[in-house]
């Protein structure tokens, strides 16, 4: 099966189970497929959903970045510390954004100059960066935001659509046209194919990796802020064990986490399946605990079904060669 | 000509062991043959290997050496013939098999466990030494198998900290452990200072002394009739001819492996000579290369020969500033320059095509345009940064019908193409970059004879149009018809330039191979 | 070569260079806190990494083989919960069963991750990151949210951590430490006396090697997952006699730490090299840095953005220095015999 084929079959897959999900859910509650619960799907989940963005491009480059739900937590806190202590809110928001690009340079920087594994050095930061979050926010929970804020995120501003809906939107839309029409896209896809390869073609590799590192912390960032909107406080934990989900989302829509392929539309069915089970588990009054081990399990599954078929097909070959 | 082995059961023996006509073969392959894709890597080999023997084999590059080793060492299967241990009929179907059968070998690049002790690489692949590591006795042990062959190593470091001649003494005592029979040992001087090859050649007469039978592959000639009793001579997967040292010599030898008929490659017409292109003096890279030195103009083929490890890759990737070198100059229509990054050598208009397309030259689940288009990827953008497909297509449409590559749409994945429209993709590829100087590393390497007529066709026009070309490769014939001269590289020093009609495959080997010959001389371009 | 060459390895001198980084840092924290210097200080120190060096043990195994281990959070928590709420059920179980119980649950899960990353060739980042969230969900579930309490649990286990073996130069030292320092030695020898053990680091040193002399690759690696899991089931045991009081979270975030001892401890993020005593070094360092800042009363918030700059510093030095001893390895300088006539430029043109 060619690559092509094979992910045109992985989407179908990922279609059938997007429907089946739907109409479990459907059958439990007759207004599932209403706009409001349809914008409000998107809403719980929206800040994971818009990270799982950035990271599709990170795994698709052959790297991962743990730290993504730190750096959430991280600018959530530099942003509710700041406000504290007098600054106006919307240069506290560009101190978070900017706390976010930070870690993403520095989480750059020794992975793609120094040249250590991706893992290790996000598995620094995931500790690191949740590290100064509780430094800055201690074990309190910081509210108090003005009202523009709390709602910011939770507006209606197109319909039912909220402000940070359009943004998962927009997002989605950028990151489509940038992975799948721009040059940078398809750098992406050599680099995480065959970084020596692609250096042997004039690419930069370094350069490139940076970016993308920068961009997640950026998006993380981003992410952040919106979510402590939501929320309308802020704790040093929050949105701690993030990065499962949004590796899931990406992992489940047929990116291989070796790099190299993947694309937007398989993620987005993965991220639509992912919405509506979490949805469904909680229509059905599954806690919040067993979702997640609901996840962890699709995430393996993710990786161990394609894994399989190939030592399937290839033995198959070799029986018949 | 070939010489059947059925001559040798009667041949005295050289050195040593003593002969008699029943004396048994310890390894034998019968008509051994393997094909690898469109080439016939080994056809018909049958080869004898005696115990307390060491049997060289010479050949060029691509002459079927390693294949045959990796038949032997059960890494590889056969398309036919056999192998018959001390006469029996045996299957080596993995390398565990091989070792059983007491057949081991040590490459140039040593298989160790760096973390590992001395004493540990040595019985680490031992079934049965108990569940419980005794180091006391496992360094004793260790130290008596080195002190037999006359090494003194430090068995309780790692691995790690080796000379590479250490190391490659280790390889040999592991080999010893599992009671050797048959000891394959592939270019194992490449890297040795003269005082370890001597050392080495001390512990391969040791072996043989004791029975051991060594299959010696080397490009040295010098060393290869010191050290062998028997020179075994590929060409072309085919076996030449087997002659006890004492009935050949380095020159007929030579003549062997490059006797062939040079008729199927019409040569490419001379170029006048063309400005001064390209200068580099002095040129070199720790390690690699050093002192190398010669002129290109516009126009000319400039053919880089030698042997495998000579260093001629590593030239051109100093060129072209994949691994940058570090000392001499590079002058490029008269200004000097440096070039640290594939950026900077595009830049100035200089494109190496790598010999790996598989590994390194292709982007294979990619598409045939979008690999063209990668090295100029910023030309193909509109206003808004986004890729052009039109103007892509456009471009791999024009190569498809330039170089004629076969496909039914330049939208197919590379992967799915030929060898020989692969190397083509390749070549558009840097070709599009609009080069000045352009350096081919083995361009014709593993594709068939059409793909390669039409490869030299391209050459022969990229020359015509002014293009300045390197041209690496291990194919003498094709070294010989395609370029206005040849620089002969040897273990990272420019050994010659001859000018093409005073170069033929003869002088050319025996300057690769580092031999003096009436011939070969130094010469300024 | 010198004496010191020939005992002490690489990876010894990075051990002692850490022993001695430990030695430095006492000293430095003994002259900035009054009383530092007690009994007091060093049953803290001991009791709070007994537990991280009973899991830094399993995890250097796993690490050794090149892969990762980041359920052991969850493992410790699922076991010390279980085994928790038998005791509470049943309080007249000895104490070897409770252990054996713990043990035996932990070996469980290790079979599953070990199962997943060897035969399954998931790798062990992804597999080890769902296994977390499984385990630790089933435990939510399972367990109802409900709390194991000291009062339900057997007089013996409550007083376990009080538990002192014996005295060595005025500490008493305690038996819950003493069981992990058995543990380290355990495995130490095991790791350096039994060919099973040696195996580990070949694996991780050169995979290819490996796969070539034909060692078990795949069998190894799933073991190296069930020690990983038995230990941290050990370790769940030990959780469950120090906090008596045992919720759903407990283990959370453990897994970090053992990979921040593990790590700056020395074993190597590539595989291949590295000890079990290294860990346990280097969770004695990350255990004195934490106490002394507590004592310094400079927030604990402090303790997770310092793990993370160890880390990153230790990953990055001991690549710095694998890199440089990688271009030693194998490389060999190219040594050119002058040939009688050096190539000149000045020539003579061929006759």
């Amino acid at each position: 099966m060619t690559v092509l084929g094979r992910l045109k079959s992985w989407e179908g897959l990922l279609l059938a189970v997007l429907v089946a999900v739907v109409a479990m859910n459907v059958v439990r509650s007759p207004y599932y497929l209403g706009v409001t619960n349809i914008a409000n799907l998107f809403q719980l989940e929206i800040e994971k959903i818009i990270v799982a963005l950035i990271m599709t491009l990170i795994i698709i480059n052959g790297e991962i970045d743990l730290s993504v739900a730190s750096v959430m937590g991280l600018s959530a806190c530099v942003l509710a510390w700041l406000f504290q202590m007098g600054t106006p809110l919307p240069l506290a928001i560009i101190a978070g954004l900017l706390s976010g690009l930070a870690a993403g340079l520095f989480n750059g920087f020794w992975v793609a100059y120094v040249g250590l594994p991706s893992l290790a050095v996000t598995l620094a930061g995931l500790i690191g960066f949740r590290g100064i979050a509780r430094i800055l926010v201690e074990d309190r929970a910081i509210g108090g935001f003005p009202l523009w804020f709390n709602t910011m995120g939770q507006q209606p501003v197109l319909g039912p659509m909220t402000a940070s809906i359009a943004i998962f939107f927009v997002l989605f839309a950028i990151i489509v046209v940038v992975l799948h029409r721009s040059a940078l896209g398809r750098l992406v896809y050599v680099i995480g194919n065959n970084a020596q390869a692609a250096r042997y073609s004039g690419v930069r590799v370094k350069r490139v990796k940076m970016a993308l590192f920068a961009a997640s912390g950026v998006v993380a960032a981003l992410a952040g802020i919106l979510y402590a909107a939501r929320l309308g406080s802020v704790r040093g934990d929050m949105a701690t064990g993030f990065e499962l989900d949004v590796i899931t989302m990406v992992l489940l829509g047929g990116v291989s986490i070796f790099g190299g392929s993947g694309n937007l539309v398989g993620v987005g069915l993965s991220i639509l399946v992912i919405l509506n089970l979490r949805n469904g588990m909680g229509l059905a009054n599954i806690t919040g605990n067993t979702q997640t081990s609901v996840i962890g399990a699709l995430l393996i599954l993710s990786v161990l079904v394609p894994n399989m078929a190939q030592v399937l097909q290839s033995s198959w070959k070799g029986r018949n060669t | 000509m070939t010489e059947p082995n059925a001559a040798f059961k009667s041949t005295i023996a050289p050195t040593g062991v003593a002969a008699t006509s029943e004396r048994r073969s310890v390894l034998e392959t019968r008509g051994i043959a393997k094909q690898f894709d469109a080439t016939q890597a080994l056809d018909d080999i049958s080869l004898s290997l005696y115990p307390g023997e060491v049997h060289a084999l010479l050949g060029e590059n691509g002459a079927g050496k390693s294949t045959l080793i990796k038949i032997i060492t059960g890494v590889v299967q056969p398309d036919r013939g056999e192998i018959l241990l001390a006469g029996d009929r045996v299957s080596l179907r993995s390398a565990a098999d091989a070792q059983l059968a007491g057949i081991a070998a040590i490459y140039q690049e040593p298989l160790l466990f760096p973390d590992l002790t001395v004493a540990e690489n040595i019985f680490v692949s031992h079934q049965n030494r108990g569940a419980v590591v005794r180091w006391a006795r496992m360094y004793q042990e260790a130290e008596a198998i080195l002190a037999e062959l006359g090494v003194a190593i430090d068995v309780r470091s790692p691995a790690r900290g080796l000379t590479l001649a250490a190391q490659q003494s280790v390889e040999i005592a592991k080999a010893i452990s599992l009671n050797v029979r048959v000891l394959i040992m592939d270019e194992p001087t490449a890297s040795l200072s003269a005082h370890e090859v001597a050392q080495l050649f001390k512990l391969v007469r040791r072996l043989r002394d004791n029975g051991v039978s060594i299959l010696f592959v080397s490009h040295r000639i010098e060393e290869v009739f010191e050290i062998a009793d028997k020179v075994t001579v590929f060409r072309d997967g085919r076996l030449i001819s087997t002659r006890p040292k004492s009935e050949t010599s380095p020159q007929r030898s030579i003549a062997d492996m490059v006797g062939r008929e040079m008729g199927l490659l019409k040569p490419r017409p001379l170029s006048p000579r063309g400005d001064q292109l390209l200068s580099v003096r002095g040129l070199g890279r720790d390690g690699a290369f050093e002192d190398v030195s010669f002129d290109l103009h516009r126009g000319e083929v400039l053919g880089f020969g030698g042997l495998i490890g000579a260093g001629r890759t590593d030239v051109g990737l100093a060129l072209f500033g994949i691994e940058p070198a570090t000392a001499g100059t590079i002058t490029l229509n008269g200004k000097e320059v440096t070039i640290r990054s594939p950026r900077e050598g595009m830049d100035l208009g200089i494109a190496y095509v790598s010999e790996d397309r598989r590994q390194l030259g292709l982007s294979l689940p990619m598409s045939i345009s979008a690999n063209i288009t990668l090295p100029m990827l910023h030309q193909y953008l509109d206003r808004f940064g986004l890729i052009r497909h039109d103007k892509e297509q456009a471009t791999a449409e024009a190569f498809r019908k330039r170089l004629s590559i076969r496909t039914s749409s330049v939208d197919l994945a590379v992967a799915k193409l030929s060898g020989g429209n692969q190397q083509k993709v390749m070549l558009s590829k840097w070709l599009n970059t609009r080069p000045s100087v352009l350096i081919l590393d083995e361009p014709t390497r593993g594709i068939d004879v059409g793909a390669k007529a039409e490869v030299h066709a391209i050459i022969a026009e990229l020359a015509a149009e002014g293009i300045g070309i390197i041209l690496i490769s291990s194919d003498l014939p094709e070294v010989l018809a395609m370029s206005d001269r040849v620089l002969v590289m040897r273990e990272g020093r420019a050994m010659a330039i001859f000018e093409r009609k005073d170069a033929d495959q003869e002088t050319v080997m025996t300057a690769a191979m580092g031999q003096s010959s009436a011939v070969a001389g130094e010469v300024a371009a | 070569m010198s004496w010191l060459q020939r005992h002490i390895r690489p990876e010894q001198i990075r051990e002692l260079s850490l022993l001695l980084l430990i030695i430095v840092a006492v000293l430095f924290f003994g002259s900035m806190i009054d009383g530092y210097y007690t009994s007091r200080t060093f049953n803290r120190i001991v009791s709070s990494i007994a537990i991280i060096t009973i899991v830094a043990v399993g995890q250097t195994l796993v690490v050794l083989t090149r892969n990762i281990d980041l359920s052991v959070g969850s493992i410790v928590g699922c076991t010390a919960y279980a085994v928790g709420t038998v005791l509470g059920h049943y309080p007249g179980i000895s104490p070897l069963l409770a252990v054996v119980m713990a043990v035996a649950l932990g070996s469980l899960i290790g079979v599953v991750n070990g199962a997943l990353v060897a035969w399954g060739r998931v790798p062990s980042i992804i597999v080890t990151l769902g296994t977390l969230a499984i385990f630790r969900g089933l435990l939510v579930d399972l367990s109802n949210a409900k709390t194991v309490t000291t009062d339900s649990l057997p007089p013996w286990l409550v007083n376990l951590p009080r538990l002192n073996m014996f005295s060595l130069f005025g500490l008493d030292i305690p038996a819950l430490f003493l069981m992990s320092v058995i543990v380290v030695l355990i495995f130490h020898l095991g790791a350096s006396y039994l060919s099973l053990g040696r195996r580990f680091y070949a694996i991780g040193s050169n995979p290819d090697a490996a796969a070539l002399i034909g060692l078990p690759i795949r069998r190894l690696v799933f073991l190296a997952f069930v020690l990983s899991g038995s230990l941290a089931g050990l370790a769940g045991f030990v959780t469950l006699a120090r906090f008596g009081n045992i919720t759903v979270e407990s283990g959370r975030g453990l897994e970090l730490q053992v990979v921040a001892a593990v790590v700056v401890g020395g074993v190597n993020i590539f595989g291949g090299s590295g000890t079990v005593i290294g860990a346990m070094l280097g969770a004695i360092m990350i255990g004195t840095l934490e106490q002394s800042l507590y004592r310094l009363q400079i927030s604990e918030f402090w303790r997770d953005a310092i793990l993370g700059l160890l880390i990153l510093l230790a990953v990055a030095s001991d690549a710095v220095i694998l890199q440089r001893l990688r271009a030693l390895w194998g490389r060999a300088d190219l040594k050119y015999v002058a040939p009688a006539g050096k190539p000149s430029l000045e020539g003579a043109h061929i006759p």
